[in-house]
Protein backbone atom coordinates (compact mmCIF):
# COMPACT_ATOMS: atom_id res chain seq x y z
CA UNK A 1 0.00 0.00 0.00
CA UNK A 2 1.13 3.51 -1.02
CA UNK A 3 3.08 5.56 2.49
CA UNK A 4 5.73 7.63 2.83
CA UNK A 5 8.95 6.48 3.25
CA UNK A 6 10.12 9.26 5.39
CA UNK A 7 7.73 11.76 7.15
CA UNK A 8 9.08 15.02 9.35
CA UNK A 9 6.98 14.18 12.08
CA UNK A 10 4.68 10.55 12.89
CA UNK A 11 1.12 12.55 13.85
CA UNK A 12 -0.86 15.24 12.21
CA UNK A 13 -3.87 17.69 12.57
CA UNK A 14 -6.91 16.83 11.18
CA UNK A 15 -6.75 20.07 9.18
CA UNK A 16 -10.16 21.44 7.00
CA UNK A 17 -11.00 21.04 3.29
CA UNK A 18 -11.63 24.42 2.05
CA UNK A 19 -12.30 25.74 -1.80
CA UNK A 20 -11.35 23.58 -4.70
CA UNK A 21 -8.90 21.61 -6.53
CA UNK A 22 -7.51 24.21 -8.83
CA UNK A 23 -4.29 22.13 -9.20
CA UNK A 24 -4.12 18.27 -10.67
CA UNK A 25 -7.43 18.95 -11.85
CA UNK A 26 -6.69 18.49 -15.83
CA UNK A 27 -6.04 14.99 -17.03
CA UNK A 28 -1.99 15.23 -17.79
CA UNK A 29 -0.89 11.68 -19.24
CA UNK A 30 -3.55 9.55 -20.25
CA UNK A 31 -6.74 10.13 -22.22
CA UNK A 32 -9.34 9.12 -19.55
CA UNK A 33 -9.76 10.04 -15.77
CA UNK A 34 -11.51 9.68 -12.63
CA UNK A 35 -12.52 13.06 -10.90
CA UNK A 36 -14.15 13.54 -7.52
CA UNK A 37 -16.48 15.74 -6.81
CA UNK A 38 -16.31 16.30 -2.98
CA UNK A 39 -13.62 16.86 -0.71
CA UNK A 40 -12.54 14.51 1.57
CA UNK A 41 -9.74 11.58 2.64
CA UNK A 42 -9.31 9.09 0.35
CA UNK A 43 -6.97 6.12 2.24
CA UNK A 44 -4.61 3.94 0.80
CA UNK A 45 -6.44 0.95 1.18
CA UNK A 46 -9.29 2.32 -1.03
CA UNK A 47 -6.38 3.69 -3.80
CA UNK A 48 -5.04 -0.11 -4.13
CA UNK A 49 -8.39 -1.44 -3.98
CA UNK A 50 -9.44 0.82 -6.91
CA UNK A 51 -5.73 0.44 -8.17
CA UNK A 52 -6.82 -3.92 -8.41
CA UNK A 53 -10.59 -2.95 -9.37
CA UNK A 54 -8.76 -1.57 -12.60
CA UNK A 55 -6.07 -3.60 -13.17
CA UNK A 56 -8.09 -6.91 -13.07
CA UNK A 57 -10.63 -5.34 -15.81
CA UNK A 58 -8.09 -4.28 -18.26
CA UNK A 59 -6.07 -7.19 -17.49
CA UNK A 60 -3.10 -6.98 -20.31
CA UNK A 61 -2.78 -3.45 -21.46
CA UNK A 62 -3.71 0.19 -20.92
CA UNK A 63 -2.10 1.81 -18.84
CA UNK A 64 -3.00 3.60 -15.33
CA UNK A 65 -1.52 6.69 -13.42
CA UNK A 66 -2.04 7.55 -9.86
CA UNK A 67 -2.36 11.14 -9.55
CA UNK A 68 -2.58 11.14 -5.63
CA UNK A 69 -0.79 9.94 -3.10
CA UNK A 70 -1.88 9.56 0.59
CA UNK A 71 0.89 11.03 2.85
CA UNK A 72 -1.02 12.38 5.88
CA UNK A 73 -1.18 9.86 8.60
CA UNK A 74 -4.49 9.18 10.66
CA UNK A 75 -4.28 8.34 14.47
CA UNK A 76 -6.93 6.41 16.46
CA UNK A 77 -7.16 5.50 20.41
CA UNK A 78 -7.36 2.02 21.22
CA UNK A 79 -11.10 0.80 22.21
CA UNK A 80 -12.12 1.68 25.47
CA UNK A 81 -9.67 3.64 26.27
CA UNK A 82 -10.12 7.07 28.74
CA UNK A 83 -9.80 10.62 27.28
CA UNK A 84 -6.77 11.84 27.43
CA UNK A 85 -2.91 10.75 27.58
CA UNK A 86 -1.96 12.16 24.34
CA UNK A 87 -2.98 11.42 21.00
CA UNK A 88 -3.20 8.39 19.74
CA UNK A 89 -1.27 6.08 17.15
CA UNK A 90 -1.00 6.44 13.79
CA UNK A 91 -3.24 3.63 12.00
CA UNK A 92 -3.45 4.84 8.68
CA UNK A 93 -2.32 7.15 5.54
CA UNK A 94 -4.92 8.76 4.01
CA UNK A 95 -4.98 11.46 0.81
CA UNK A 96 -6.59 14.98 0.69
CA UNK A 97 -8.69 15.45 -2.21
CA UNK A 98 -11.21 18.62 -2.79
CA UNK A 99 -13.70 18.45 -5.45
CA UNK A 100 -12.06 18.46 -9.27
CA UNK A 101 -8.86 16.20 -8.14
CA UNK A 102 -8.19 13.77 -10.83
CA UNK A 103 -7.56 10.18 -8.99
CA UNK A 104 -6.81 8.05 -11.62
CA UNK A 105 -5.98 8.28 -15.38
CA UNK A 106 -5.86 5.61 -18.01
CA UNK A 107 -4.55 4.98 -21.40
CA UNK A 108 -4.49 2.62 -24.18
CA UNK A 109 -7.89 1.34 -23.75
CA UNK A 110 -11.21 1.85 -25.21
CA UNK A 111 -13.70 4.18 -23.76
CA UNK A 112 -16.19 1.56 -22.90
CA UNK A 113 -13.38 -0.13 -21.24
CA UNK A 114 -11.72 3.23 -19.48
CA UNK A 115 -15.17 3.67 -18.41
CA UNK A 116 -16.29 0.16 -16.84
CA UNK A 117 -12.75 0.33 -15.17
CA UNK A 118 -12.91 3.25 -13.75
CA UNK A 119 -16.93 2.45 -12.50
CA UNK A 120 -15.58 -0.46 -10.61
CA UNK A 121 -12.87 1.94 -9.28
CA UNK A 122 -15.29 4.68 -8.29
CA UNK A 123 -17.12 2.03 -6.32
CA UNK A 124 -13.98 0.76 -4.01
CA UNK A 125 -14.13 5.21 -2.73
CA UNK A 126 -15.60 6.72 -0.25
CA UNK A 127 -16.89 9.88 -2.68
CA UNK A 128 -18.10 10.64 -5.87
CA UNK A 129 -16.90 10.53 -8.78
CA UNK A 130 -17.33 11.19 -12.23
CA UNK A 131 -15.58 10.00 -15.66
CA UNK A 132 -13.64 12.71 -17.48
CA UNK A 133 -12.45 12.18 -20.91
CA UNK A 134 -9.78 14.48 -22.87
CA UNK A 135 -12.50 14.97 -25.83
CA UNK A 136 -15.12 16.72 -25.16
CA UNK A 137 -18.22 15.34 -24.62
CA UNK A 138 -20.48 15.51 -27.93
CA UNK B 1 -11.90 26.19 -37.37
CA UNK B 2 -12.54 29.03 -39.78
CA UNK B 3 -10.08 32.02 -39.94
CA UNK B 4 -12.41 34.17 -40.51
CA UNK B 5 -14.57 33.19 -36.97
CA UNK B 6 -15.58 36.69 -35.45
CA UNK B 7 -16.37 37.98 -31.82
CA UNK B 8 -18.08 40.62 -30.12
CA UNK B 9 -17.09 42.25 -27.05
CA UNK B 10 -17.64 44.97 -24.95
CA UNK B 11 -14.98 46.80 -22.59
CA UNK B 12 -15.47 46.09 -19.45
CA UNK B 13 -16.41 49.36 -16.91
CA UNK B 14 -16.22 47.36 -13.78
CA UNK B 15 -13.62 45.53 -12.05
CA UNK B 16 -12.97 42.61 -9.18
CA UNK B 17 -14.45 39.50 -8.24
CA UNK B 18 -17.89 41.28 -7.03
CA UNK B 19 -18.34 42.33 -10.79
CA UNK B 20 -16.79 39.45 -12.24
CA UNK B 21 -19.42 37.06 -10.55
CA UNK B 22 -21.84 39.30 -11.48
CA UNK B 23 -20.93 39.20 -14.99
CA UNK B 24 -20.38 35.60 -15.26
CA UNK B 25 -24.04 35.34 -13.51
CA UNK B 26 -25.35 37.22 -16.69
CA UNK B 27 -23.70 34.80 -19.05
CA UNK B 28 -20.60 36.54 -20.15
CA UNK B 29 -16.71 35.90 -18.71
CA UNK B 30 -14.34 38.64 -18.39
CA UNK B 31 -11.16 38.66 -20.48
CA UNK B 32 -8.36 40.62 -21.46
CA UNK B 33 -6.82 41.34 -24.80
CA UNK B 34 -3.47 42.51 -24.91
CA UNK B 35 -0.33 42.68 -27.45
CA UNK B 36 1.46 43.92 -30.29
CA UNK B 37 2.26 47.16 -28.50
CA UNK B 38 -1.01 48.03 -27.75
CA UNK B 39 -2.29 48.68 -24.00
CA UNK B 40 -4.35 45.63 -22.26
CA UNK B 41 -8.27 46.05 -22.54
CA UNK B 42 -9.93 44.42 -20.31
CA UNK B 43 -13.21 42.68 -21.68
CA UNK B 44 -16.23 40.76 -21.33
CA UNK B 45 -17.10 38.09 -24.49
CA UNK B 46 -19.30 34.96 -24.45
CA UNK B 47 -17.79 32.06 -22.85
CA UNK B 48 -20.05 29.52 -25.89
CA UNK B 49 -17.70 31.42 -28.53
CA UNK B 50 -14.87 31.10 -26.58
CA UNK B 51 -15.55 27.45 -25.65
CA UNK B 52 -16.44 26.20 -29.71
CA UNK B 53 -12.74 28.04 -30.74
CA UNK B 54 -11.03 26.22 -27.76
CA UNK B 55 -13.01 22.45 -29.41
CA UNK B 56 -12.20 23.86 -32.48
CA UNK B 57 -9.80 21.67 -34.63
CA UNK B 58 -7.29 24.25 -34.80
CA UNK B 59 -7.62 24.90 -30.89
CA UNK B 60 -6.20 27.63 -28.96
CA UNK B 61 -4.10 27.98 -31.75
CA UNK B 62 -7.02 29.41 -33.65
CA UNK B 63 -6.72 32.99 -34.90
CA UNK B 64 -9.65 35.20 -34.43
CA UNK B 65 -11.04 38.39 -34.37
CA UNK B 66 -12.26 40.43 -31.89
CA UNK B 67 -14.66 43.28 -32.60
CA UNK B 68 -15.43 45.94 -29.62
CA UNK B 69 -17.99 48.96 -30.33
CA UNK B 70 -16.19 52.15 -31.70
CA UNK B 71 -12.92 50.77 -32.29
CA UNK B 72 -10.71 48.90 -35.37
CA UNK B 73 -11.27 45.24 -35.03
CA UNK B 74 -8.22 42.91 -33.96
CA UNK B 75 -7.03 39.78 -34.92
CA UNK B 76 -5.92 37.88 -31.46
CA UNK B 77 -5.03 34.57 -30.27
CA UNK B 78 -6.02 32.85 -26.85
CA UNK B 79 -3.09 33.08 -24.81
CA UNK B 80 -4.70 31.41 -21.65
CA UNK B 81 -7.51 30.47 -20.13
CA UNK B 82 -8.95 29.29 -16.46
CA UNK B 83 -11.37 26.54 -16.20
CA UNK B 84 -13.36 25.87 -13.42
CA UNK B 85 -12.10 22.56 -11.33
CA UNK B 86 -15.43 20.81 -11.35
CA UNK B 87 -17.88 21.76 -13.93
CA UNK B 88 -15.26 22.70 -16.37
CA UNK B 89 -17.00 26.51 -17.06
CA UNK B 90 -14.93 28.91 -18.23
CA UNK B 91 -13.98 31.47 -16.16
CA UNK B 92 -11.44 33.89 -17.82
CA UNK B 93 -9.34 34.38 -20.69
CA UNK B 94 -6.35 35.98 -22.13
CA UNK B 95 -5.97 36.74 -25.99
CA UNK B 96 -3.36 38.51 -27.52
CA UNK B 97 -2.66 40.50 -30.38
CA UNK B 98 -1.11 38.98 -33.55
CA UNK B 99 0.82 40.60 -35.90
CA UNK B 100 0.64 38.88 -39.11
CA UNK B 101 4.49 39.38 -39.87
CA UNK B 102 5.56 38.45 -36.86
CA UNK B 103 6.82 34.75 -36.06
CA UNK B 104 4.94 33.04 -33.46
CA UNK B 105 5.95 30.48 -30.85
CA UNK B 106 2.53 27.99 -30.72
CA UNK B 107 2.42 24.70 -29.08
CA UNK B 108 1.01 22.59 -31.68
CA UNK B 109 -0.64 19.00 -30.98
CA UNK B 110 0.20 15.64 -32.30
CA UNK B 111 -2.16 13.40 -33.94
CA UNK B 112 -1.54 9.82 -33.90
CA UNK B 113 -1.92 7.55 -37.05
CA UNK B 114 -2.13 3.94 -37.61
CA UNK B 115 -2.01 1.07 -35.34
CA UNK B 116 1.64 0.12 -34.26
CA UNK B 117 3.26 -3.17 -34.75
CA UNK B 118 4.43 -3.56 -31.56
CA UNK B 119 0.65 -3.23 -30.72
CA UNK B 120 -0.92 -5.41 -33.25
CA UNK B 121 1.23 -7.84 -33.56
CA UNK B 122 3.78 -7.83 -30.12
CA UNK B 123 0.72 -7.27 -28.14
CA UNK B 124 2.65 -4.07 -26.46
CA UNK B 125 1.08 -1.11 -25.50
CA UNK B 126 1.23 2.40 -27.54
CA UNK B 127 2.60 5.23 -24.92
CA UNK B 128 1.75 8.90 -25.82
CA UNK B 129 4.23 10.61 -23.81
CA UNK B 130 4.52 14.06 -25.64
CA UNK B 131 1.20 15.12 -26.83
CA UNK B 132 2.23 19.10 -27.88
CA UNK B 133 5.16 20.25 -29.40
CA UNK B 134 6.46 23.85 -29.86
CA UNK B 135 7.27 25.45 -32.94
CA UNK B 136 7.95 28.96 -34.29
CA UNK B 137 6.05 29.90 -37.46
CA UNK B 138 4.25 32.69 -39.13
CA UNK B 139 0.72 33.15 -37.91
CA UNK B 140 -1.05 32.32 -40.55
CA UNK B 141 1.78 29.13 -41.30
CA UNK B 142 0.10 27.20 -37.89
CA UNK B 143 -1.00 23.90 -38.37
CA UNK B 144 -4.14 22.58 -37.16
CA UNK B 145 -1.97 19.51 -36.19
CA UNK B 146 1.08 17.72 -36.58
CA UNK B 147 -0.11 14.07 -37.52
CA UNK B 148 2.76 11.31 -37.72
CA UNK B 149 1.84 7.17 -38.43
CA UNK B 150 3.43 5.08 -36.10
CA UNK B 151 2.36 2.16 -37.92
CA UNK B 152 6.17 1.09 -37.67
CA UNK B 153 6.70 1.32 -34.28
CA UNK B 154 7.75 -2.05 -32.31
CA UNK B 155 8.22 -2.76 -29.03
CA UNK B 156 11.50 -0.50 -27.49
CA UNK B 157 11.24 1.63 -30.49
CA UNK B 158 9.90 4.91 -30.12
CA UNK B 159 9.45 8.33 -32.11
CA UNK B 160 11.42 11.66 -31.46
CA UNK B 161 9.92 15.39 -31.83
CA UNK B 162 12.81 15.17 -34.58
CA UNK B 163 11.29 13.02 -36.58
CA UNK B 164 8.06 14.57 -36.57
CA UNK B 165 7.15 15.82 -40.48
CA UNK B 166 7.24 19.55 -40.20
CA UNK B 167 6.92 21.88 -43.43
CA UNK B 168 9.83 23.92 -44.36
CA UNK B 169 8.28 26.72 -43.08
CA UNK B 170 7.73 25.33 -39.57
CA UNK B 171 10.75 25.18 -37.15
CA UNK B 172 10.81 23.63 -34.03
CA UNK B 173 11.59 24.81 -30.61
CA UNK B 174 11.30 21.36 -28.28
CA UNK B 175 13.91 19.48 -27.82
CA UNK B 176 14.40 16.70 -30.73
CA UNK B 177 15.80 13.91 -28.91
CA UNK B 178 12.72 13.85 -26.71
CA UNK B 179 10.15 10.99 -27.36
CA UNK B 180 6.90 11.49 -28.82
CA UNK B 181 5.59 8.43 -28.41
CA UNK B 182 6.71 4.66 -27.71
CA UNK B 183 5.55 1.07 -27.38
CA UNK B 184 5.86 -0.37 -24.35
CA UNK B 185 5.77 -3.94 -23.39
CA UNK B 186 2.79 -5.52 -21.06
CA UNK B 187 3.66 -5.98 -17.67
CA UNK B 188 1.87 -9.06 -16.04
CA UNK B 189 -0.33 -8.08 -13.11
CA UNK B 190 1.90 -10.10 -10.13
CA UNK B 191 -0.60 -9.67 -7.54
CA UNK B 192 0.99 -11.98 -5.32
CA UNK B 193 4.02 -10.50 -5.67
CA UNK B 194 2.89 -6.90 -4.58
CA UNK B 195 0.88 -8.40 -1.92
CA UNK B 196 4.58 -9.89 -0.55
CA UNK B 197 5.88 -6.28 -0.85
CA UNK B 198 3.12 -5.04 0.71
CA UNK B 199 3.84 -7.14 4.03
CA UNK B 200 7.50 -6.26 3.75
CA UNK B 201 6.99 -2.96 3.89
CA UNK B 202 7.41 -1.33 6.80
CA UNK B 203 4.43 -0.40 9.05
CA UNK B 204 5.23 3.12 9.52
CA UNK B 205 7.58 5.22 7.82
CA UNK B 206 11.16 6.60 8.92
CA UNK B 207 10.74 10.04 11.30
CA UNK B 208 13.36 12.53 10.19
CA UNK B 209 14.53 13.93 13.02
CA UNK B 210 16.53 17.12 13.66
CA UNK B 211 18.71 18.38 16.62
CA UNK B 212 18.87 16.16 19.25
CA UNK B 213 20.33 12.65 19.14
CA UNK B 214 18.75 9.56 18.50
CA UNK B 215 19.29 7.72 21.94
CA UNK B 216 18.54 10.61 23.69
CA UNK B 217 15.03 10.98 22.32
CA UNK B 218 14.38 6.79 22.95
CA UNK B 219 15.46 7.67 26.56
CA UNK B 220 13.24 10.40 26.88
CA UNK B 221 10.19 8.74 25.23
CA UNK B 222 10.74 5.42 27.55
CA UNK B 223 10.55 8.10 30.42
CA UNK B 224 7.46 9.11 28.92
CA UNK B 225 6.20 5.69 28.55
CA UNK B 226 6.41 4.60 32.22
CA UNK B 227 4.79 8.08 33.70
CA UNK B 228 1.82 7.66 31.30
CA UNK B 229 1.33 4.13 32.61
CA UNK B 230 1.97 4.73 36.72
CA UNK B 231 -0.40 7.79 35.87
CA UNK B 232 -3.01 5.34 34.30
CA UNK B 233 -2.59 3.27 37.24
CA UNK B 234 -3.08 5.70 39.86
CA UNK B 235 -6.37 6.67 38.63
CA UNK B 236 -8.04 3.51 37.77
CA UNK B 237 -7.25 3.06 41.97
CA UNK B 238 -8.54 6.26 42.76
CA UNK B 239 -11.47 5.06 40.75
CA UNK B 240 -12.09 2.16 43.02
Amino acid sequence: MLMPSKVKYRKQQRGRRRGKAWRGSKLCFGDFGLKVLKAGWINARQIEAGRIAITRFIKRGGKLWIRIFPDKPVTKKPAETRMGKGKGAPEFWVAVVKPGRILFEMEGVSEADAREALRLASHKLSLPTQFVSRQPAA
Amino acid sequence: MDKTTTIAAELREEFGKNAARRMRRAGRIPAVMYGAGGSALPLAVDPKQISQILYSESGHNTLFTVEIKGRTPARVMLKDWQVEPVKGKLLHVDMVRIAADARLKVKVPIHLTGEPQGVKVQGGILDFVLREVEIECLPDDIPEHITVDVSGLTIGRHLRAGDLPLGAKVKLLSDPHRVVAHVVAPRAEEEAAAAELAEAAPAEPEVIRKGKAETEEAEEGAEKAEKAEKGEKSERKEGK
